[in-house]
This record gives structure tokens, sequence and C-alpha cells, in this order.
């Protein structure tokens, strides 16, 4: 029997209205022999059990995800041609179309979308399983990013609400029309009060970020205290695996790119506390054939040049105990872009030169030109390695409400997981989030100049690095083994991933991911 | 130095008498040195409990080579000099099995002990020994510690 266009109808009709059914049966708790054949259904012409009702809703609902989401030209001509023999048993229909409109569901039991029946009880969203807590974003992000989630959530109720007015407000804020959007953010803000775990304080957050932005807040950068933004980036490189993941995974690349060299010349483009480069001088120590020397320009802020020094002095220490040969020089500049080639002293007869960047080259695009011309400058100083660490994420585009979407995604997964890993105590955590949180101020409220977290993916950086005359170095096994056990320590029950993608290394939560890290070094052309 | 035992000793019309013999006693106590060949060979619970004996056995196994020994228990080859060196430096063997190897082995039970594991542990450590002295004195009552994540037992849910 060949699939009339009006089956088609009746599909996505019968869908919802299926779904709907199948979860008052789970709710209702009426007996009925498992082997009856739903009554409803039968009269309509198909043959259900009422023990595979719960089944057959799920894999309808993926159906019609997967068919709103698919590529219009390869699916039609699949749903058009195929045969499908006995469509009355709803259940195995289902399930061809699905693996024939090739959709490999991530039928982990813990993520698909679970179907007990949507109450307004709280406790029935506060259930003692955890994974119930854990943000679901439904499918108006997947048009935003379809292919970072291919399992199906679903949003608890309490949760839409506030997902909702969050999107309705920034979309109000887009169109300018900012009483609506005041009054919106209002509401948000006493929802989020009232939602418990990481979505009520994400939703916290990003209501405070519209606020100041409808109010045209711009917080500064510069307003901020620095001692007290080294200790929030000092407690979140001890609570979450995020940092540790960037240094591990770039000290392996250059360990793997000076194997051979005699001295080692390491430019840190952000030198923040020094925390990446001791485990790399314990790695040089222990070097088959002895250490090399090594040396270490920090590029810091101007106003913490003292406090560069004295990082300088205490990685010295560190280097007389492990016995390797250590100088540093500290470099303070108010931006990047300022920096030219000759500021750097290299010294390239005897020296392999490294340049190191986490999280520091995001900032740079907030002047247009200035990432060419910082890149112009790295290539002049000829590396031999390049290693980036970047967030993988696209805050940067052109459209607020794109960026806000965006933001919310990935915010909410960072949030999400420092929630799960019952490691950290709550005051640490209430810290990471702090720091999170001033990254969230900045992508929503400011603009111009003063929006410095200007994430991008990596598939943009690696246009970048290539237009800016980069090939890229493949991390390789080792790199990734490290990685892996590191975040294997974090516990989190399993939730932390590191994926590879074409020899970059992806930390993702959850499947989404979230930090990327890549290695780059001069075209082929341009070598010596 | 031999002691004074007394000793039950069966004569040949089936009374048992008391005697008093001399025995040489060796006790494990004078032989510092064995105590230590001895102690080197147990596995990580036993050496715990051994350092719990008492206040002379506690002063034996503070030798770092004990804890050397056990950190190396299952890799090879076996590490060069200049590891030890590095890890004296940064504080010894008998931290680095506290604060890294053991809980490491305790948060991955199913580990297989190898090269990898023990160079992580050691970066872990090297990175800890920075902090202790970038912070210093740091203000508030708990310092860092980037070690935390290792310290408190996961809930599995």
């Amino acid at each position: 029997m060949k699939r009339s266009h009006q089956e088609t109808y009746l599909e996505q009709q019968e869908a919802p209205s299926v779904a709907e059914y199948g979860k008052k049966l789970e709710g209702s708790s009426v007996g009925g022999g498992d082997d009856n054949i739903d009554e409803l259904l039968a009269a309509l012409g198909y043959k259900v059990r009422s023990s595979d009702m719960a089944d057959v809703a799920n894999k309808l609902e993926q159906l019609e995800m997967v068919l709103s989401n698919d590529v219009v030209g390869s699916s039609n001509s699949f749903l058009n041609d195929t045969v499908h023999y006995n469509p009355s048993d709803l259940s195995g229909w289902a399930q061809t179309m699905l693996s024939g409109l090739s959709y490999y569901p991530d039928l982990d039991p813990t993520r698909v979308c679970d179907l007990r029946p949507i109450t307004n009880d709280d406790e029935s969203c506060c259930s003692s399983n955890s994974s119930n807590k854990r943000i679901r974003l439904g499918p108006w992000c997947d048009s935003v990013s379809s292919e970072s989630t291919r399992s199906v959530v679903l949003i608890e109720e309490t949760g839409i609400r506030l997902v909702q007015a969050l999107v309705a407000c920034a979309e109000a804020v887009q169109q300018e029309n900012l009483s609506l959007a005041d009054a919106l953010v209002k509401r948000v803000g006493s929802l989020a009060a009232s939602q418990a775990g990481a979505m009520g304080k994400v939703a916290t957050y990003f209501a405070e970020a519209l606020a100041r932005r409808i109010y045209r807040i711009h917080p500064s950068s510069a307003a901020v205290d620095p001692s007290f933004e080294e200790l929030l980036q000092m407690n979140f490189y001890d609570s979450s695996p995020y940092l540790k993941f960037a240094h591990f995974t770039a000290n392996q690349a250059i360990l793997e790119a000076v194997t051979m060299a005699r001295g080692v010349h390491v430019i840190d483009l952000g030198l923040n506390q020094g925390m990446q480069w001791p485990a790399l001088m314990q790695a040089l120590a222990l070097r088959p054939g002895g250490p090399p020397s090594f040396r270490l320009t920090g590029v810091g802020a101007p106003s913490n040049r003292e406090g560069i020094q004295e990082l300088g002095w205490k990685l010295a220490q560190l280097a007389q105990a492990v016995g390797v040969e250590f100088e540093f020089n500290a470099l303070t500049t108010e931006r990047l872009p300022d920096l030219e080639p000759d500021m750097f002293e290299t010294r390239p007869e005897s020296e392999t030169l490294v340049v190191n960047s986490v999280f520091e080259l995001h900032p740079v695009l907030a002047q247009p030109g200035s990432i060419e011309k910082l890149l112009a400058t790295v290539k002049a100083v000829k590396p031999s390695i390049v290693t980036v660490v970047e967030q993988e994420a696209n805050h940067n585009g052109v459209v607020f409400l794109d960026r806000f979407n965006e933001a919310l995604h990935y915010y909410s997964s960072l949030f999400d997981s420092l929630e799960d890993s019952v490691v950290i105590p709550g005051q640490d955590r209430v810290m990471s989030e702090v720091y999170l949180g001033r990254q969230i101020l900045n992508v929503v409220a400011a603009e111009g100049i003063d929006r410095v977290e200007r994430h991008e993916t990596l598939d943009q950086w690696r246009r970048r690095m290539g237009t800016a005359g980069f090939d890229p170095v493949n991390l390789g096994y080792d790199a990734f083994k490290q990685a892996s056990l590191l975040l294997a320590l974090f516990g989190g029950g399993d939730g932390y991933r590191v994926e590879e993608n074409d020899g970059s290394l992806m930390l993702a939560w959850q499947t989404k991911p979230l930090v990327a890290a890549s290695a780059w070094k001069l075209a082929a052309e341009l070598r010596r | 130095m031999s002691e004074k035992r007394i000793g039950i000793v069966e004569k040949s019309n089936n009374k048992r008498q008391r005697v008093t013999q001399d025995r040489p006693e060796f006790s494990i106590n004078d032989h510092h040195d064995v105590l230590l060949e001895i102690l080197r060979r147990l596995d990580g619970p036993s050496l715990c409990s051994a350092a719990c004996v008492c206040r002379l056995w506690s002063a034996v196994a503070r030798n770092d080579s004990i804890w050397e020994e056990l950190c190396f228990q299952q890799v090879s080859p076996r590490p060069s000099l200049s590891l030890r060196s590095v890890v004296s430096a940064l504080g010894g063997y008998r931290c680095l099995y506290f604060l890294c190897i053991r809980p490491v082995l305790a948060r991955l039970p199913k580990l297989l002990w190898t090269r990898d594991q023990l160079q992580l542990s050691l970066s872990l450590y090297c990175v800890h020994y920075y902090e202790r002295l970038y912070v210093g004195a740091w203000i508030g009552d708990a310092p860092p510690s980037s070690l935390m994540f290792l310290r408190k037992p996961v809930n599995v849910v």
C-alpha cells in the first residue's frame, strides 16, 4: 500500500494526540490487560498494544522532530517512494521511517523524553532523580543549533514558562519594544526565583543581563577588581575541568612539538595565574635526554605588572625545584594587537618558539581588524606551534536574538555541568557561577568595544587561522587519552566527554561541545 | 641480646616441667633496615595500617623509598632517577601517594595503572605544589586547592 498524502496528514495530526494519550495512559493507574489492543486507536485502524503506547508515542515524537528538521530534498523522495507494509502496525512503521531517514536516536533512557505525566506538582519536578533537574531545551533551540542536540528532550512544564518568557523578552529587546521587555523581564525574574536547580540560576543571570540591556547599564570590563577576578578564575580552575582540559591539552601539543628542541620559548598571550606552566615544566624535566632550557614570556595587563613579576619569580622557584633552566619575561600591554614582533626578543637559532592562547583570542574580535593584526604578529615571530583553546559557541552573531538563544543554550549546559558534579562544595560552585555570570552579562548586555566575550565556533576559528596563513596540527591520541582520563576523574556521572573533531579536541557536556582545543603551525610555504 | 624465657618442656616421664631457656630473641624493632625492606613490599592499605602501629614504625614508614616502591608497583619499566629528584622536590612520594595516586585509584578502581595515569598524577601534583607556592598566605579560611576535585567522594546517581 503506497503512502498517500492523506495518510501523511493523518499521521501528523495523530502524533501529538497519541503522545498525549500515551502520557495519560502512563499516568493513570488503569490496569487493563497488557495484551489488549487499544480500543480507541483500533477504531481508527491502528493496532497498538496498551503496553507499547509509550514506546510508540516516543517514536512518533522523534519522527515528527526529524521530519520538521530534516533537509527537504532527501526526505521527500524517501517519503514518496517507499512502500510500507501493514501501516496499521504503528510501532513497526514508525521504526522503519526513523531508520530509513538515517536518524539514529540516542535511546539512552536517561536522555530520551521521559513520558511521565507533566503535572503542576512541585514534587514531581524536584524528585530525587537528579536527571530530572537537568536542563532540557526543546525544539525551539534545535532551529538554532540542530547538530548539537541529537537526543530528543522534553521541557519540564515549570521550565517551559521560564524559557518562553526569556525568549519573549529577548525578542522584545530585539524589536526595541522596551516597555514590553521591561514587563517581561520582571516576570522572568519572579519565575526564575521559584525555579530550583541550574535552570533557575541561569535564568536569573540572563534576566539581570536583559535588565541591564534594557536600562542601558553597560558593565565595563575595567570596573572589576583584578584580585577578585583572579580569585574567581582560580576557583573556576579548581572546581571544574574546563581550564584543566585546556591547559593539559595545549601542553601535550607543545610537548609533542618540542621533543627535539634544546631550548623552548613559550609566549603566553594571557598569563593570568600561570597555572598552565608548572605541569609543562615538570613534563620537560622528565623528558628522556634531559630537559631543555625553558623561557616564558607572559603577556598581561599593565595594571598588574608587579603581580606578573611575582608570578615569574614563583615559577622560577618551581623550575629550580624540578631542575629546569628557566627564564621569565613579562610583557604588559593594554590590548593584544598592540604587540609587535620585536617585543618578544626571539632567538630563532637556539630556541623553538611556541605561542599559546587559552581563551585570549575572542576578546580581540571586539575591534574590527585587530584579530588580523594579532595573527600577523604571531606569524611574524615564526612559531613552531600555536595552541588555541576557545569556547565552542557562536556568541558573535550580528543579530541579538540569535546570540541570546545561543548563549542561553551554552550557559545552561555549563551551569548544568557544575550542578551535576557533586564534587564541588556549594560555596565554590557559587563562585564558579559568578565567574560564568559575568560572561553572561557581557554577552547579553554589552555592545561595541565593551562586549569582549565574542566567542566563536571552532569552524569559524579554523577559517580565520587558515586565512591568516596557518595549517592545522592534529592533536594526537596521547592528548585524547590524557583528556579522557582527566575527565573520568571529575565524575559528574560520565557527563563529560572528549570528542575528536578533525584533529582537534572538544570537551562536551552531555553531547554539547563547550570548549575546543586546536593546534596550528605556519602554512607550508611560509616555513623556512 | 638474648632474653630468658620460661618454656614448657616435656620430660620423659610424661610430666611437664617449667624450665628457663636461653633463646636468642629477634625483635624486628631492633632492625630498622629489615623492617624497611618488609614495609617496602606491602600494598597501600597494609602500609597505611603498618604506619599506625607505633611511633617507631611510623617513623620508619616515613621513608620515601617505601612510598616510591608503592607508587611504581605496577608500572614498568621503572622510571629514571631524574623522576626521583623531581618528585622529592615537589614534596616526596608519600605526599604524591596520598594526594594524587590514592584518590585517583579510589575514583577509578578498575583503572589499569600505567605510565599515563602516573604522568597525569604527577602533573596534578606539580600544579598543586605551584598553587601552594603561588597562593602563599591566602586571605580567607580555606586556600584554593586544585586537587579539590579528587578529595570528596562523588555521588553517583
